[in-house]
Order: structure tokens, then C-alpha cells, then sequence
């Protein structure tokens, strides 16, 4: 119990936080204003389309109107641009959470559940919870260790629960079915659709997902080299995902950062752009 | 891989004077709460992956792509064809919130309802006015289900078409 403890609260470097909040906050702008607008366009959606989720009825939350989107828009981003500066961590953070979330329950309250936005609401709500941390700030905390190990273990919880659910609604037989041909015909792009000729490739696919989703907690066992490793097998095998059906699970992607030291490629960055364009004498 | 040969992946460079980096502790009730929160979030997200449905959000299950197709069978998409004022071959519409404000998979979600109140498909026309008000106006909208035939994992290129609802303006 106690070494599960100091896994959960293992110190992590605050500016390490700092820089995975900016990069949440930057994308929850573009999110809002790019990638997923639906949820705006909902307000412009006679209201007969809305069915309330078991959160809205829960709090009793109305139809999308066209104020309500833009307020709901708007809150995102300027909670946003406020908690990108680093200055009130904690409004600024819990404001964010909450525009962002209702506006995606808006966008999945008529008709439609994505089904890859819902782990983000954890990083929205456990980064906050780290107070003020400074990109310069070498500290370690245990609430910033916290914070990024609860973001690590929703964005691996999503491959280990997409097993699950693969496994309870289209049975142990879902391996051995067309479902990645059906996703290339409903939505492949050429490139995708190349896929068709070779079925034997998707099939293998399915097996390949499968086998990779039920060890992703494995994630965890490595040492730190192969757990990089294992980041940069997921980013790939999203990007392959986005070549072939032009899907991306854009909010996870960004929590995968969490298991990245980003503080030092920050720094290395810096370093060598520093040595490039002052091309100061090596000094020892 | 060659020995830090790709940057992102190169070892982190250990800092000598570990023991100078301070340490900030949490107390006993932050780590109470916070452990609570992580526990109760579990179990939401647990809970929905086993009994929950989509309507669960947040805690709805993973189930994108979780069905299960018969590697011979039909692969069905809905969509939706329109007409204006004058023309009189039907074309498809964009299924996008842009055009519409729903997307395809919310229509497809609908189609019981649609057919039964086909005047349904009449508020799409009007969500297309209020969206693209320089756009010629709908005036008749039908819903079409299309169905692409698999065999052993192989689209046969034969697609089938049945319209499944219809509204015209009155």
C-alpha cells in the first residue's frame, strides 16, 4: 500500500506541469475554435435533436441555443489564454474544465457520443490541482507528481477500457471480424482504401490492436527509455489511424505528453538553438 | 538505436546536484482528497466501460469501432439528398455540422425517429438556411440508406440505395 502511495505521489519536476498545462491550454483553443465545433453548431440545431445525457438530466441542463454555445466557446478560450500565462492556475483551470465540458456534452447530446474526448476531463481537472507552477521551476512536487501520474493512467485507462469494450459489445469474435474494412469503406481515405486490397492486412490489424490495447499497462513496468519508446509506437500508430480514416484522437494525444520529461527537451532545445545562433566558443 | 541518435528518445541527462533540488511534500488531507478524487474517478470510468452506456458521458464506454462486422455482409451509411426550388434530380448534402449542424452519425442515430416524423428532415432545411443563408434554399430533403456488399472482407463494388424517409416543403 505503501509503495503504491509513493508510485501515485512519486515528485515530478513543476516545471514539468507547466509545460504540459500550456499545452493543454493551447489546445483546448484550438480545439474550440478548429477541431471539434459541433457542439457550436448545435445551437443552430432545431432543439427536437437534443437528448439530454444522463449529466444534463442529472443537472438539469437545457438544449444548445446559439448564446449558450458562444458563451460556452468563449469561457474555453479565455480561461484558456489566462491559464496559459501561469497566473491563477486554479480559476483560471477549473474554468476551462468546465466550459470545456459542457461544450463537448453539448456536442454529444445529440445523437452522437465520440468516444475519445472523455479522458481529457481529467487532465482539465488534476492539472489545476498543482497550484502555481513556473516553466523555470527545477522543484519537484508530489501534487505535480500526482497530477501528471492520474493524466498517465486515464490516457492508458482509455486503451485497456477500448478492449473492454471491444470485447462486451462485439464479442471475442470482434478480432476475427471486418470492423477496420467497414471503417475504410465508410470513411477511408485513398490511402485507406488501398487497405481493400490487401483485407488479410486489416484483419491482422484487428489482432495487432487488440494485443496492444490489453498490454498498454505495461507502459508502466518500463524503464524510462522503453516507456519513450512505447509514447512514440502509440503516436504512430495514431498517425496511421488519421492517414488511413481521418480520425485522431486529438485530446489524447496531447495527455500521451505526460509521460514525456518535457522539461528536458525543452531545455536541450533551447540549449542547441542557443549555441547556433550566438556561436559563443565552447566554454568549459 | 544508435546511442542518442534520435534526440527525443536519448537518455535523460542526470543532474549532478539531485540533492540540491528541493522537494515540495504534500500533507496528509491533500493526499486524502486527491486519492479519493482518483478512486472515484476510477470507478466511474470502470463502471461505464462494464454496465454503462453512452449516455454516460464522461463515463461512457470506449467503444469506438467495438462492433463486431461479418466479414460478408453490407456496410450501411446513411445520407441525406436534397432538392431546390426548380431542380429536379435529387443531390446528397453535406452530412457535416457546417452544413447542417448535425453530423452523419448523429442522423444515423435517428433513423427510427426520422421515419416516423419525417418532417424532421424539414428542420435540416432549415438549420442549412440559418448555416448558409446564401445558398439556395432545400426544399425537399429524403434520407437514403446505402449499403456497400462485403464479400469474405472485399467490397464487390455492387451498392444498394433505399430512401427510408422524405419531406417536401409545404
Amino acid at each position: 500500500m505503501s509503495r503504491l502511495r509513493a508510485w501515485l505521489f512519486e515528485p515530478a519536476p513543476l516545471a514539468r506541469v507547466a509545460l504540459l498545462r500550456f499545452a493543454v491550454y493551447v489546445f483546448v483553443v484550438l480545439d474550440v475554435l478548429a477541431l471539434h465545433t459541433s457542439g457550436w453548431y448545435h445551437g443552430f440545431a432545431s432543439p427536437v435533436w437534443y437528448e439530454p445525457l444522463e449529466a444534463g438530466r442529472l443537472l438539469h441542463l437545457p438544449a444548445a441555443s446559439v448564446l449558450l454555445v458562444e458563451l460556452l466557446k468563449w469561457g474555453s478560450v479565455a480561461g484558456a489564454l489566462v491559464a496559459m500565462t501561469g497566473r491563477f492556475p486554479r480559476a483560471s483551470g477549473w474554468v476551462v474544465a468546465l466550459s470545456w465540458s459542457w461544450y463537448q456534452y453539448v456536442a454529444f447530446s445529440y445523437g452522437k457520443v465520440d468516444h475519445d474526448r472523455a479522458d481529457f476531463v481529467v487532465a482539465l481537472l488534476l492539472l489545476p490541482t498543482v497550484g502555481m507552477a513556473h516553466l523555470s521551476d527545477r522543484r519537484l512536487s508530489e501534487a505535480a507528481g500526482f497530477a501528471l501520474r492520474s493524466v498517465q493512467l486515464a490516457a492508458i485507462a482509455t486503451y485497456l477500457l477500448s478492449a473492454v469494450a471491444k470485447l462486451r459489445f462485439g464479442g471475442p469474435g470482434w478480432v476475427n471480424s471486418a470492423t477496420l474494412v467497414r471503417a475504410v469503406v465508410r470513411r477511408g481515405t485513398p490511402f485507406g482504401r488501398l487497405f481493400l486490397e490487401t483485407p488479410w492486412l486489416l484483419h491482422a490489424m484487428q489482432w495487432l490492436i487488440v494485443a496492444a490495447e490489453l498490454l498498454s499497462w505495461t507502459i508502466f513496468l518500463l524503464p524510462d527509455r522503453w516507456r519513450r519508446l512505447m509514447v512514440l509506437g502509440w503516436y504512430l500508430f495514431h498517425a496511421g489511424v488519421y492517414a488511413t480514416i481521418t480520425i485522431a484522437f486529438w485530446p489524447h494525444l496531447v495527455m500521451m505528453l505526460a509521460f514525456l520529461p518535457l522539461e528536458q527537451y525543452r531545455d536541450r532545445l533551447v540549449e542547441r538553438w542557443r549555441r547556433r545562433s550566438v556561436a559563443v566558443p565552447e566554454v568549459v | 538505436m544508435a546511442g542518442g541518435g534520435v534526440g527525443l528518445l536519448r537518455e535523460p541527462t542526470q543532474r549532478s546536484g539531485r540533492g540540491d533540488e528541493q522537494v515540495l511534500r504534500l500533507g496528509a488531507s491533500a493526499r486524502a482528497w486527491r486519492t479519493l478524487l482518483l478512486l472515484a474517478l476510477t470507478v466511474g470510468f470502470v463502471a461505464g466501460s462494464l454496465v454503462g452506456q453512452d449516455t454516460w458521458w464522461p463515463f461512457s464506454p470506449w467503444r469506438m469501432f467495438s462492433t463486431s462486422t461479418p466479414p460478408s455482409g453490407a456496410v450501411v451509411a446513411m445520407a441525406v439528398e436534397v432538392r431546390t426550388a426548380g431542380e429536379t434530380r435529387w443531390r446528397p448534402a453535406d452530412l457535416t455540422p457546417a452544413s447542417i449542424g448535425l453530423n452523419r452519425a448523429e442522423v444515423e442515430g435517428r433513423v427510427p425517429q426520422i421515419q416516423s416524423e419525417p418532417e424532421r428532415l424539414g428542420t435540416l432545411a432549415l438549420a442549412h438556411a440559418r448555416l448558409e443563408p446564401r445558398s439556395p434554399r432545400w426544399t425537399a430533403v429524403r434520407l437514403v440508406r446505402r449499403e456497400s456488399v462485403l464479400l469474405d472482407r472485399r467490397p464487390t463494388g455492387e451498392v444498394r440505395s433505399t430512401v427510408l424517409a422524405r419531406w417536401e416543403a409545404p
